[in-house]
């Protein structure tokens, strides 16, 4: 029984019913809606108009907007959302209870899913690392960065932490035994195995989205190879047997194929193999090349991956069957958020600088960073 | 007990209300993206204490709920099987102790992208392997390291696959398989702190650490 408050409160609406908006579901247009606010202010003007430009909306003047959304905070936080042209309300909707803060959550992710049809992002989180010198833990955030928690206290090094699917609990490679070995850790009690120990690298723990299965890379056999295991390290398999190095495994959402890099030309390229075995194949993309960390979109139709040009890291999206590779903005190692939409990656603050994290609204090209935490960030995981 | 039963009625209402309202009323009602998934957190509570000594087991920190966090606690965690395909068991690994400063002088370096040893960094690697043969009882760990230019998993990977060729330079020289180990650290444990060649060049680089029995040292 984990249902946070916040499921009770909502539940306990109060609305006045309208018309239910004819909803128009597109979902990769890359046209950003023009919407204005007002009669807010202060806290919930600032997380409506993070959550609303992360959704692909412009926050402009009413003159402008083609949607309005009015109300005001007292206590509870109410909301009417207005077609501009016509004057035509789509919701009047009053959010009582949790904080203002989920309040206006609340309420923008109505507003997102009225206009676009599309769920919003409200209590997804975030799993990253959080480097400061020369060690490294592992922390949990919002999606929006707000409320991190520090997961790990080992002054070690952690790597790649892994949200498992549905669940409240993650994967990640931590030094702390002195050896790359894949941790399992139940955010309930703080309790954690080392699922994954063997001599050699125990590395880059990508749970399937079903979260029955896990890949990695392991050293074992005598090359960084791809394997999966099932949802505790057991039942090994060896999918890979290059004598070049694997690296950044994911699932398609069903589980029945892995996107990985590999440097069996030489240099860095995203590859499929099927989870059941067989042969790597080149996804194809285009002039984008030296292409690492790929994430498989929740919906299964797009991948997207990090390249590198020189000493610069771009965001690139390309379908999962292979095709022109977009390049969406500079960044490393994105992760899909649910809606298969909004994606979490990393800056760079100058050339070498400290890293953070940003949100990227793909089809928009919006991009806004997270709330920061001291030190460097990196390696997001959306929980989905 | 008051609140969990208004907790129990709430979740009642929210059922019935939710089943009910299939035809009409759901467009209404705010849907909760990811109510399966963690929820909002609460403040952050005091870490708990640190596993056991060599940190084969301990406990991470949890993820607060709304209805504040739960006790941590450890788990012994067994070790998996050890097929290791010629590299050593971890736990007589674990056993040894690391003398990171007997080979200081013999770090190899590598190209830029590259895992191949080069053609100038064998005699460190010859040195290595001379100094195994006239000591049976030891072992060694060969860490593999790499510039901040890449990727955080592509560099693990690269530093493994680095590491790797070393320890295949060193079974080439007749160095038993078992008693080589291989370590990545990516691009986490750079040498020099610098954003040029001169300090790339440093970190990209094969360490070796000798590792003794227990009783060999003291």
């Amino acid at each position: 029984m984990n249902f946070p408050l916040k499921f009770f409160a909502s539940l306990a609406l109060t609305f006045s019913l309208q018309a239910a908006p004819q909803v128009n579901v597109t979902d990769t247009t890359s046209r950003s809606i023009p919407i204005s606010l007002t009669g807010f202010s202060g806290e919930t003007r600032k997380v409506l108009e993070f959550d609303l430009f992360v959704a692909g909306f412009d926050l402009v003047d009413v003159s402008q907007a083609q949607y309005d959304l009015n109300g005001r905070v007292e206590g509870k936080t109410e909301g009417t959302l207005s077609d501009t042209a016509n004057k035509a309300s789509l919701f009047n909707r009053a959010y009582p209870g949790g904080t203002t803060r989920t309040q206006a959550h609340a309420l923008a992710d109505d507003v997102v899913q009225a206009i676009t049809g599309r769920k919003g992002l409200r209590g997804t989180k975030i799993v990253f690392k959080v480097q400061r010198a020369r060690t490294s833990e592992i922390y949990a955030c919002d999606f929006d960065g707000s409320n991190p928690v520090q997961l790990t206290s080992d002054n070690n090094i952690v790597a790649a932490p892994a949200w498992k699917s549905g669940s409240r609990s993650i994967y990640y490679t931590s030094y702390r035994a002195g050896n790359a070995d894949i941790y399992q850790q139940d955010l309930n009690t703080g309790a954690r195995t080392a699922i994954v120990r063997f001599s050699g690298s125990n590395i880059s723990p990508s749970p399937s989205a079903d979260g029955s299965k896990l890949a990695m890379i392991l050293s074992k056999a005598g090359s960084p190879d791809l394997w999966i295991s099932d949802s505790s390290g057991g039942s090994l398999k060896r999918l890979t047997s290059t004598p070049a190095d694997e690296s950044s495994p994911c699932w398609s959402p069903d589980g029945s194929t892995l996107c990985v890099v590999s440097r069996e030309s030489g240099y860095p390229l995203l590859y499929t193999i099927p989870a059941s075995g067989g042969t790597l194949r080149k996804l194809t993309t285009g002039n984008v090349r030296n292409t690492t960390e790929p994430d498989w979109s929740p919906d299964g139709k797009w991948i997207a991956f990090t390249r590198q040009r020189g000493e610069t890291f771009d965001i690139c999206i390309v379908s999962a069957t292979g095709g022109d590779a977009k390049v969406i903005t500079e960044g490393e190692d994105p992760s899909w958020s649910p809606n298969s939409r909004t994606l979490i990656f990393t800056r760079r603050t100058g050339k070498y600088g400290s890293k953070h994290l940003s949100l990227l609204d793909w089809p928009t090209g919006h991009v806004k960073d997270s709330s920061r935490v001291d030190g460097s960030s990196s390696q997001p995981s959306w929980s989905r | 007990m008051k609140s969990f039963s208004k907790l129990a009625t709430l979740t009642l209402l929210a059922l019935l209300s939710s089943s009910a309202g299939c035809k009409k009323g759901t467009k209404n009602i705010t849907p909760l993206p990811g109510y399966t998934k963690p929820p909002i957190s609460g403040p952050i509570t005091p870490g708990n204490p640190l596993g056991g000594a060599n940190g084969n087991n301990g406990s991470g920190r949890p993820l607060p709920t709304d209805s504040g966090g739960s006790v941590p606690q450890d788990i012994i965690d067994k070790p998996k099987s050890t097929d290791l395909a010629g590299q050593t068991d971890r736990e007589v690994i674990d056993g040894m102790v690391a003398d990171r400063e007997h080979f200081k002088a013999n770090t190899v370096y590598f190209e830029f992208d590259k895992a191949s040893v080069k053609a100038s960094e064998k005699g460190n690697v010859t040195t290595v392997a001379d100094f195994l043969k006239s000591k049976p009882e030891a072992r060694l760990a060969v860490e593999g390291h790499c510039d901040e230019r890449g990727t955080e998993e592509y560099n693990r990977s690269l530093g493994e696959r680095r590491a790797l060729s070393v320890r295949e330079m060193l079974l080439n020289m007749g160095i038993a398989a078992d008693r080589v180990v291989t370590r990545s650290f990516g691009e986490d444990k750079p040498s020099e702190l610098g954003h040029d060649e001169a300090a790339w060049g440093k970190n990209r680089r094969g360490e070796f650490i000798l590792l003794l029995p227990p009783a060999s040292v003291r």
